[in-house]
């Protein structure tokens, strides 16, 4: 008990001292960071297992593209299942010279079979909860629909042919799922009217959802039932077997958001070692006087962890406070990504912060802290007696192993974690052994430079180090922003760019058959040229040479994707524009029969497939074979339609097709999509411009949501400056005492001050922008596939701000050294 | 006709009176006639607040030191010795009275003047020798030359250097020499700017008899070739014996 009161005693008096600022507000960050993540995926997931049957909408649902035949309707009936029906599909709503592309959900009676929905008519004041669907003649719609189309409640909406009178603002779906479909607006009608839209015809790209509930023996019976019956464009998702999964672009976003924040911890751990290691060097005079006092060597060592482990838990408790709020702007941000409804925040993710804190600060400051335990009596007659250093492995070793654990957990791939450490060890290896060569370099050429650079740079280069560590951490950081903000930007930028002039800017699918003349000649009337259609059915690969292609493909390659997909097939007599033929021939006139094949180059090469094997497809529940006679390469960005497999004429004449084509049309002559939209009410009109724009906003959303955990590592960045300058602050104002002694006046130093942050800073931004624009390249060259050019606006701001930045800060940190009398400083040495 | 002695006095009288005005940016040339006054105090007092009110480290003490002189400060520990060396070198400002160095006033002078001055006329010797640790013999000895912009720093810190026998010892940093050479680091550094004070605070209080006594020879030596005024203060009654004067301080009053 004495020996808690004296750790409070000690623990207040250094606090005061202010000698723990830098460790309290590093662990802080770490904690903030760590809570707000931990607590984001938690709720997440927590939403996903707990209410997963609301997020199905049922406790089972079949996806399907066409419809689900009646002997398993009946089954359903015989076992007393619930049902309900919901079709999605996208199209482009026209009002007011307004067009918007949305995301259309028509729900039968009984939809939602489980959880609810929700509507407001003005305000979110007065929410209703509903457990059915728009009546029959009635819409809802997003709020965003009403802004973009000029519309009110109680106008009426056209979908197709269909005009629909808007009653109320749909405020929550429970199975709004994360990907493009859900994320465009949404409209939901009344499944009864869909018929007179006119919008589903045959061949249409519609999303079919059956949905089932009961109880769990027959939901079970059921998904035995009818799974092996399943074809295999059609897929069950059942709560007790398969849990639903968040949208690809939501799962991303976390996995960089939990590396973003492995990123705070490491930079917020190194500014922790090195204010643990200035803590114990300034207790080592006070930890000899303990000794001779009569404390045992353990009974040391408890006094300091017990010190610090009060000092963590008070810090940690704030720090997951605050945490708890960043998590709140962290969904703040990616609200439109996200269930609109998530769980509420559980203790769980709050105690992962807290001990992570706690994880953190005994990684990082336990070695430093372990010397204070080997501090002679002795040194209190001989003050350079200072206790051996403690074993790097153990130090290093320590931070390692935890760092591991933090990555393992967030990217939950044991390949990926050792991807990560190693890259991530070899990566500050290198640039660590540069920077030290180049400091040792520079160290020796600075005697002819001018007095405040050479003092500035004698600084820098003292404790080599330690300015490695610093440069590191902010380079590091830095390097995160560039690229978060450059792809970002060139993604967008680039795609425009690339897209030639009177490149086609409009895709029109769901072109039925007998449109096809209509539509063409619509066209034409609009001199609209070179426009050229291609038939479309839906339809899955499913053996090569008789073998299932789960068999042959290898996972997270092309061909795994694409067989777990429709595919768009097509016909065509003469080979698509800007195709290539690599290998085999395109069929002529003369030799043309059905059953024959081009596939694409690169899916052809991931399936494993030559010339001459046999495909064998699904449409619907019928199957046909074909014959690969040739390979093609394909330009994907030309905005044609492009096609991994194209028949022969004559091999899929016995299904249903619709159309696809694309064209340019001059923003002028945007008004004749109106027309268009009008007259074929069934096709979907794609305009690239709308599509780029959903894509900004959710790019942007994700970025920055990543961008607001950097800020955090910049934060942390700047952690790490303040506990490398407290680190030598004594040694600083002894030196500008001395130098001040010897005649330099307060302004040289202070000049001396801010070139050696500036320095510092240059360097670190000088290193950020090489990496990343090292990092672009590749990423750009091999991997996005754009045009790499030098970002130099961005070269200059960060070498500006980052120059400038830490040179202020920095000097700011160091404005006690030349405040004394050097008197005054020499008397307390 | 005016004679050279008259000549140069006029001198100095011009550019003092430039320095009145621009302290920082002239030169103040260290001419200064032998029996002239170089530093003066009157009524130098130095109290410092604590809990009990004030304490009066220093009080009312009147000095006259001129140009050549050798002063030693004794007395014992807490009298005062190192307060009135700190503040007649501009180390620190006093609570009271006034201090003038070569007829300048040293209280109206800011930090910065104060530097200046310290750099021109003054050089320091301490009992823990304070070398900048990063920097080697030769860079520490060069400092005081570099911040006076002196492009001859190297040749004159080699040759001091080489006069107190460190010729081989030029580019060693502190940690690498022992105290006896260290202290003749810092006698060099001291000497390199030809001060006309210097100011010596126990300069052999950390080493043992044998090289403290070379330590002093050196600097006796250096400063009767130098000419410079030599301010000393010492515990030692031998090494205070052989300056031209002593004076005696207790509980911050002179006796």
């Amino acid at each position: 008990m004495n020996q808690l009161a004296l750790a409070f005693r000690l623990l207040r008096r250094d606090a005061r001292s202010g000698e723990l600022t830098i460790l309290i507000l590093a662990l802080s960050i770490a904690v903030i960071s760590t809570t707000a993540i931990s607590l984001f995926a938690e709720r997440l997931q927590k939403t996903m297992n707990l209410q997963g049957a609301e997020f199905l909408a049922a406790d089972l649902v079949i996806t399907s593209s066409s419809h689900i035949p009646q002997p398993w309707l009946d089954q359903a009936e015989q076992l007393s299942l619930k049902r309900a029906k919901t079709a999605e599909f996208s199209t482009v709503l026209i009002e007011n010279d307004e067009m918007l592309l949305a995301g259309v959900k028509a729900v039968s009676k009984h939809y939602p079979l489980r959880g609810h929905l929700k509507t407001i008519e003005q305000d979110y004041l007065t929410e209703t909860v509903h457990q059915q669907g728009p009546k029959v003649g009635n819409v809802w719609v997003e709020k965003r629909i009403l802004s973009a189309l000029k519309l009110a409640i109680g106008d009426l909406l056209n979908i197709g042919e269909k005009p629909l009178r808007i009653s109320r603002i749909i405020s929550y779906e429970p199975d709004k799922r994360g990907d493009l479909y859900s994320l465009s607006p949404r409209v939901m009608m009344n499944g009864y009217d869909l018929h007179a839209t006119q919008v589903i015809q045959p061949g249409s790209h519609v999303h079919y959802f059956f949905q089932f509930s009961g109880a769990q023996a027959d939901i079970v019976e059921f998904n035995h039932w009818v799974k092996p019956q399943l074809n295999p464009s059609q897929r069950l998702m059942d709560i007790h077997e398969d849990r639903p999964e968040l949208g690809t672009a939501i799962k991303r976003a976390e996995r960089y958001l939990g590396l973003a924040s492995i990123v705070v911890i490491i930079i917020a751990g190194v500014a922790i070692a090195m204010a643990a290691r200035r803590y114990t060097e300034r207790h080592f005079n006070a930890t000899a006087i303990l000794r001779c006092l009569g404390l045992k060597q353990k009974q040391v060592l408890n006094l300091y962890i017990t010190q610090f482990i009060i000092l963590g838990c008070l810090t940690n408790i704030i720090a997951c406070a605050l945490g708890w709020l960043g998590q709140l702007y962290l969904f703040h941000l990616l609200r439109d990504l996200l269930p609109a409804e998530v769980a509420e925040p559980g203790l769980f993710a709050v105690f992962f912060g807290f001990f992570t804190g706690l994880a953190v600060l005994f990684g990082f400051a336990l070695p430093p802290l372990l010397r204070l335990k080997n501090v002679s009596p002795l040194r209190a007659l001989r003050h350079d007696l200072d206790p051996m250093p403690i074993s790097s492995w153990l130090v290093y070793g320590l931070a390692l192993l935890l760092v591991s654990i933090f990555v393992w957990r967030y990217t939950d791939d044991l390949k990926m974690t050792v991807g990560i450490l190693g890259g991530g060890f070899a990566i500050t290896a290198l640039l660590g052994g540069l920077l030290y060569l180049g400091l040792h370099i520079w160290r020796r050429k600075q005697l002819r430079l001018p007095l405040h650079l050479r003092f500035a740079s004698q600084n820098l280069t003292r404790s080599p180090s330690r300015s490695i560590s610093q440069i590191l951490g902010f380079s590091l950081t830095l390097v995160a922003m560039i690229i978060s903000f450059t792809v970002r930007t060139d993604l967008l930028a680039d795609w425009q760019k690339q897209l030639p002039d009177n490149a086609p800017n409009h895709f029109v699918m769901n072109i039925f058959p007998d449109q096809k003349n209509a539509f063409e000649n619509s066209l034409k009337n609009q001199e609209i040229k070179e426009a050229r259609f291609y038939p479309v059915i839906r339809g899955r690969l499913v053996r090569i040479n008789d073998t299932p292609v789960q068999q042959i493909v290898s996972k997270e390659s092309q061909g795994e994707r694409a067989i777990h997909r429709d595919l768009s097939l097509t016909w065509s007599e003469a080979p698509p524009d800007d195709n290539k033929i690599v290998a085999g021939q395109w069929w002529t006139a003369e030799n043309v029969q059905p059953g024959q094949v081009s596939i694409e180059e690169k899916l052809a090469k991931s399936l494993k497939v030559d010339l001459n094997d046999r495909l064998t497809f699904t449409v619907g529940s019928r199957q046909f074979d074909a014959v690969i006679n040739s390979i093609r390469k394909v330009r994907w960005d030309t905005m044609k339609p492009n096609f991994y497999m194209v028949f022969s004429p004559g091999t899929l004449d016995q299904y249903a097709s619709t159309h696809i084509t694309s064209f340019f049309l001059p923003d002028a002559q945007k008004a004749y999509l109106n027309q268009l939209a009008k007259t074929f009410p069934g096709i979907t009109i794609l305009e690239v411009d709308l599509m780029l724009k959903q894509f900004k906003s959710i790019l942007g959303q994700i970025t920055a949501a990543i961008e607001y955990l950097l800020y955090f590592a910049l934060l942390a960045g700047f952690t790490v400056l303040f506990a490398a300058i407290y680190s030598t602050l004594d040694q600083r104002i002894y030196e500008g005492a001395l130098k001040r002694t010897l005649g330099a006046g307060k302004r040289l130093l202070q000049a001396v001050h801010l070139w050696e942050f500036a320095l510092l800073g240059f360097i670190a931004s000088l290193l950020a922008v090489i990496i990343s624009e090292t990092i672009l390249f590749v990423l750009y060259h091999f991997v996005l596939h754009l045009d790499y050019a030098p970002h130099l606006a961005v070269w200059l701001i960060v070498l500006c701000t980052g120059t400038g930045a830490v040179a202020l800060i920095g000097s700011w940190g160091v404005r006690n050294v030349v405040k004394h009398s050097p008197m005054r400083i020499f008397r307390e040495l | 006709m005016l004679s050279p002695k008259t000549t140069i006095d006029l001198a100095v009288r011009v550019v003092e009176n430039i320095a009145k005005y621009n302290v920082n940016k002239i030169f103040i040339m260290p001419i200064i006639e032998t029996d002239q006054v170089i530093i003066e105090t009157r009524n130098l007092g130095k109290s410092v607040p604590t809990a009990n009110g004030l304490l009066h480290i220093l009080s009312s003490v009147d000095l006259t030191i001129h140009r050549g002189d050798s002063l030693a400060i004794v007395g014992a520990s807490g009298s005062g010795k190192s307060t009135l060396l700190s503040l007649m070198a501009g180390l620190d400002t006093p609570s009271v009275g006034s201090i003038q160095i070569n007829g300048k006033e040293l209280t109206a002078m800011n930090e910065d003047g104060r530097a200046l001055l310290r750099n021109q006329l003054i050089g320091f010797v301490f009992q823990s020798f304070q070398l900048l640790p990063g920097l080697t013999a030769m860079e520490n000895v060069m400092l005081p030359l570099e911040l006076a912009n002196d492009k001859q720093a190297e040749h004159k810190a080699e040759r001091l250097l080489n006069r107190v026998g460190l010729a081989e010892r030029l580019q060693h940093t502190p940690r690498q020499l022992s105290g006896g050479e260290q202290q003749r680091v810092a006698l060099a550094r001291a000497f390199v700017t030809e001060p006309a004070i210097l100011f010596a605070d126990e300069p052999t209080g950390n080493l043992d008899s044998r090289t403290g006594a070379q330590i002093i020879e050196l600097l006796f030596q250096l400063n009767a070739e130098k000419q410079t005024t030599l301010i000393l203060v010492t515990h030692d009654n031998e090494l205070a014996g052989r300056c031209q004067r002593t004076i005696k301080l207790d509980a911050g009053k002179l006796i």
